[in-house]
């Protein structure tokens, strides 16, 4: 008796749009990349409700406040005096400057108070506690 | 003589597309690998400029939240303290009385800067736009 083999079905993955789909994400990622310029700390950000997002990011400058009262610009550690010496610089450079400030929750008040007012000595008056979104209400 | 009037066979021109989704995807990783995605956000804050001259507030235009050394929150010179929470409406109804009132957040230098935060947080919340911070230094 003859067996007649049942013909299998090819199976075929379309690929043809493949590249087309990748290209799609490449976009979107191109688009929405800002490549790092420091690594910066680690940290936990304190929550706020009121939190809003900032738009300018060319004007954005960081600086870290870790835990342990240690002040980081540009992954290098700086006392207060330097904050003030380097963003008169940088005020300077461009007037629209807004200083990010990236502290963490638990660090004591004593430390922000005197970044604050090297802030203020350096005439760089936009600032941004950074923080978290929160949830609710 | 024969003559040889056979056309030669026209190569078709081809752009090989195989290896197209490879040089895409190796280009998404790249970019995935290297994004970051923005993480600016957070309460803005104009700071006063530093000058000689003294700005005097009347003292009833003025609301004092003071902050101490254990994180507990005093408004004005209350003696007992006032939750997170009761904020926000404290400073609504307040500057629904003044609408020129100014609201200053007194921390002390050892109270964590999140107590700050929370405090400044519900400020903004309550509409406040007149907001200035000091920090009390030793003890309260």
């Amino acid at each position: 008796m003859k067996i007649k083999r049942i013909a299998k079905p090819k199976v075929i993955i379309p690929t043809a749009s493949m590249a087309d789909i990748a290209f799609l994400l490449i976009i979107f990622f191109m688009l929405t990349t800002v490549f790092r310029k420091e690594r910066g700390q680690k940290l936990i950000l304190p929550s706020a409700k009121s939190t809003e997002r900032i738009l300018k990011r060319k004007h954005l400058s960081y600086i870290w406040l870790t835990k342990d009262g240690k002040i980081f610009v540009m992954d290098q550690r700086v006392s207060p005096q330097r904050i003030s010496y380097d963003f008169r610089l940088r005020v300077l450079e461009d007037p629209n400057l807004i200083v990010m400030l990236m502290f963490d929750k638990d660090v004591k008040y004593a430390y922000v108070d005197s970044i604050l007012e090297a802030l203020r000595e350096a005439r760089a008056l936009r600032i941004t506690f950074s923080t978290e979104f929160k949830g609710g209400g | 003589m024969a003559f040889n009037f056979r056309r030669k066979k026209i190569e078709e021109p081809e752009i090989p597309t195989a290896s197209m989704a490879d040089i895409a995807f190796l280009l998404i990783i790249f970019f995935m690998l290297t994004t970051i995605f923005s993480r600016a956000k957070g309460l803005k804050m104009v700071l006063p400029e530093k000058t000689t001259e003294i700005v005097k507030i009347k003292s009833e235009n003025m609301m004092r939240i003071s902050i101490n050394p254990e994180g507990k929150i005093f408004i004005d010179d209350a003696i007992t303290e006032t939750p997170v929470s009761e904020i926000k409406n404290i400073v609504k109804e307040r500057i629904k009385e003044n609408p020129k009132l100014v609201v200053l957040i007194k921390t002390n230098v050892e109270a964590p800067y999140k107590k700050m935060i929370e405090v400044y947080d519900e400020v903004l919340q309550a509409g406040a736009d007149k907001v200035a911070l000091q920090s009390i230094k030793g003890g309260y």
